[in-house]
């Protein structure tokens, strides 16, 4: 029993985790609707950055987070203006191919800069067990949780409730119609764009502390968040938080009553069910409601 | 317009002349040197070359094998497909006499079939998976430990070294046996299983787990409640430093944690698991440089024109690994009638090293499928940041400590 609770406690951990990192990409792929496999690679590139800021110049890692988030937005602007912009009405494989060069590009770079080794911020106050009862979990994970749960609920009030939110979620539903109602189009895609970056600038302000970052770093989460982002409902944040933590805590009870490297086997299993039964996911919005 | 024709005659007649000449005085023995010098290899890639380097240039300095002197042409091979290319290049165009390599099983495993093919022989000096030389080739020989001889090696010290430094019945002990699950890990754990079952060590758990986990939280839950003694694990680094943490976090203390080298050889993951955290992880990989000298003669000696070439500390035990190597196939080349392949074939299977007679401590005596059988990886440890070789004892410089953590 006690296991049970601590490995439930650990997926949700995990799925907060999950979440920050998906949100951004709920933004890019269910409004701009681009497969974006360079994902990953932006929250290397936060990764990164968070370890300069803080080995070099001594920053805590949660005060990294600031600039950190303005640059990745800027990174999200500019792959938006010069990347995806051009390729906007080309075939979708076209777009696929950008995105996949870009990210090889990235993780290249990073690799000819930094070297292959692994950069791990230093902030011991942020990898402390704290005891809920006889369970244990990190302050670093807490505070996750509660950035990921604010950020969420931030970002719905915020689709809902602005003009700018608003304008979005008519260029995600009708493109063409938008432009007719004068929503200017590109633009709402740049903005877009960036916003989905700077969700995962803050995401790996809060991943840096408890994960090295590595050239290859991007690639071990990706593949999860568009897992995540299609099990919610593509253009739903509610849906991707919950997504994540229903693969969290899969991930953590499959891989302790079943075996760790089955893991992936159970999750996908489950997401390809539920696609079944429910192919718009979890909260709507997916295939069924174009 | 005639002045400018003449001085063109003569530069020509000048140029092959001297052309000629080097070429009758120049006469060296082509080598090739296949490394990934680029690509996410290319760090250990250049640590096993450099030993390579420092082999061919202190032979050179000797006077060379033969009485000719040793010419290095490198080959970078970043892929499988890229060692193909290279490695044909050198047999076919450079036209090498012999190949040495490779640091990567799956590059050796590519490269060694054209040169197999084109009757060149080839010299593994680091790579350790084991079908490499169980192809029956005829002109591969390998001068390293293979993962079977990694895994046999952790496998015996639990009851050789572990057991007797707790004080305890070696087969009172639980062991686990957890791995990364690609090739170099699966490789690992199977002979350790195998090795595990006729030496009668209890095996509790078997978990393999991808290495690009962001989470092992299952896998220590699992090993704590199955109130694990000893851990052998086989991972690269990224695991490594994420199980050390996680382990700490969720209260985990085996007496034991042994390591496959991958990312316990590394000096990166120590610092970023923390000194504190690490110390007491056992490892069993390639020697490293804190080994006693009376095991490993030569060892100090090649870590001072190490730093005097390269103006560093060796990185890595990659280096020693491949400059031993390289020392033992260069006195076969010498004592070999001719440098044709059957002829260096026999020199080799001649070569007869006792084990501690190089300075990795190895021995040199090749079988028929031209591994070397007189290798066995010493047993390191961490200990206030540094990896210091522990057993066996005549390797040694300093005791086994017990229990994993000093916090």
């Amino acid at each position: 029993m006690d296991v049970l609770i601590q490995l439930m406690i650990n997926g949700i951990m995990l799925g907060s985790m999950y979440a920050m990192i998906s949100v951004g990409l709920t933004l890019i792929f269910g409004v701009i609707r681009v497969v974006n496999f360079a994902h990953g690679e932006l929250l290397m590139i936060g990764m990164y950055a968070v370890y300069l800021l803080c080995n070099k110049l001594g920053l805590h890692p949660y005060v990294a987070a600031f600039p950190v988030i303005v640059l990745l937005f800027l990174t999200g602007v500019l792959i938006q203006r010069f990347i995806i912009q051009p390729l906007l009405d080309a075939d979708e494989h076209i777009q696929i191919f950008a995105t996949v060069g870009l990210s090889t590009a990235l993780v290249n770079l990073d690799l000819m800069v930094f070297g292959a080794d692994l950069y791990s911020v230093t902030s011991p106050d942020i990898r402390v067990t704290v005891k809920l009862g006889t369970y244990n979990v990190l302050v670093g994970q807490l505070v996750m949780l509660g950035a990921a749960i604010a950020l969420v609920v931030g970002l719905h009030a915020f689709m809902h409730k602005t003009a700018l939110g608003r304008a979005i979620r008519a260029t995600a539903q009708n493109r063409n119609a938008a432009l007719l109602m004068g929503v200017r189009v590109n633009q709402i895609y740049i903005i877009t764009f960036g916003m989905g970056a700077a969700c995962v600038g803050l995401a790996s302000a809060l991943v840096s502390p408890l994960f090295p970052a590595t050239p290859t770093v991007g690639t071990y989460f990706v593949l999860t968040a568009f897992v995540v982002v299609v099990l919610g409902g593509m253009r739903s944040m509610y849906g991707a938080f919950w997504g994540a933590m229903i693969i969290g805590l899969v991930d953590s009870l499959s891989a302790y009553y079943i075996a760790p490297d089955l893991k992936e086997v159970v999750y996908f299993a489950i997401f390809i069910l539920i696609l079944i039964f429910k192919p718009t996911g979890l909260f709507g919005f997916g295939r069924g409601t174009e | 317009m005639k002045l400018v024709m003449r001085a063109a005659y003569a530069a020509g007649i000048l140029a092959t002349g001297l052309a000629l000449s080097t070429g009758a005085v120049n006469a060296q023995t082509k080598i090739g040197a296949l490394y990934p010098f680029s690509g996410g290899l290319a760090l250990l890639g250049d640590e096993s070359f450099r030993g390579l380097e420092l082999a061919t240039e202190e032979r050179n300095a000797a006077g060379g094998v033969k009485g000719q002197p040793l010419q290095i042409v490198k080959g970078d091979a970043v892929d499988p497909n890229q060692a193909v290319g290279e490695a044909r290049r050198l047999t076919s165009v450079d036209k090498v006499t012999v190949v040495f390599g490779t640091y990567s099983s799956s590059l050796s495993l590519a490269a060694t079939q054209v040169t197999e093919l084109a009757g060149v022989p080839y010299f593994e000096l680091g790579a350790i998976s084991d079908p490499i030389t169980e192809r029956g080739f005829k002109n591969l020989f390998r001068s390293n430990p293979t993962a079977r001889d990694f895994a046999a090696s952790m496998v015996d010290s639990i009851g050789d070294a572990i057991a007797p430094a707790l004080g305890v019945d070696a087969k009172s002990l639980k062991v686990a046996i957890i791995h990364e699950d690609s090739l170099y890990g699966q490789t690992v754990a199977g002979y350790q299983t195998k090795r595990a079952q006729e030496k009668g060590v209890n095996v509790v758990e078997t978990l393999p787990y991808s290495a690009k986990s962001v989470d092992l939280t299952p896998v220590i839950l699992r090993l704590k409640s199955a109130n694990v003694d000893v851990v052998l694990q086989t991972s690269y680094q990224n695991d490594t430093v994420l199980f050390f943490r996680q382990a700490k976090e969720q209260g985990f203390k085996p007496k034991a944690v042994m390591g496959a080298g991958g990312g316990y050889s590394l000096r990166e993951t120590m610092e970023a698991v923390g000194a504190a955290n690490m110390e007491g992880a056992l490892n069993v990989d390639f020697t490293q440089y804190k080994t006693n000298v009376s095991a490993a003669p030569g060892i100090t000696e090649f870590v001072a024109k190490y730093k005097a070439k390269y103006g560093i500390e060796p990185r890595s035990g990659h280096s020693l690994a491949n400059y031993v190597g390289a020392k033992i196939f260069f006195d076969a080349m010498a004592a070999a009638k001719d440098f044709s392949a059957p002829a260096i074939r026999e020199s080799v299977l001649k070569v007869d090293l006792p084990v501690g007679a190089t300075a990795s401590g190895w021995g040199a005596k090749f079988n028929e499928a031209g591994q070397n059988t007189r290798v066995s990886p010493f047993v390191m440890q961490w200990q206030g940041g540094e990896l210091v070789t522990v057993f066996p004892a005549k390797a040694a410089v300093t005791k086994m400590k017990t229990g994993l953590g000093s916090n």
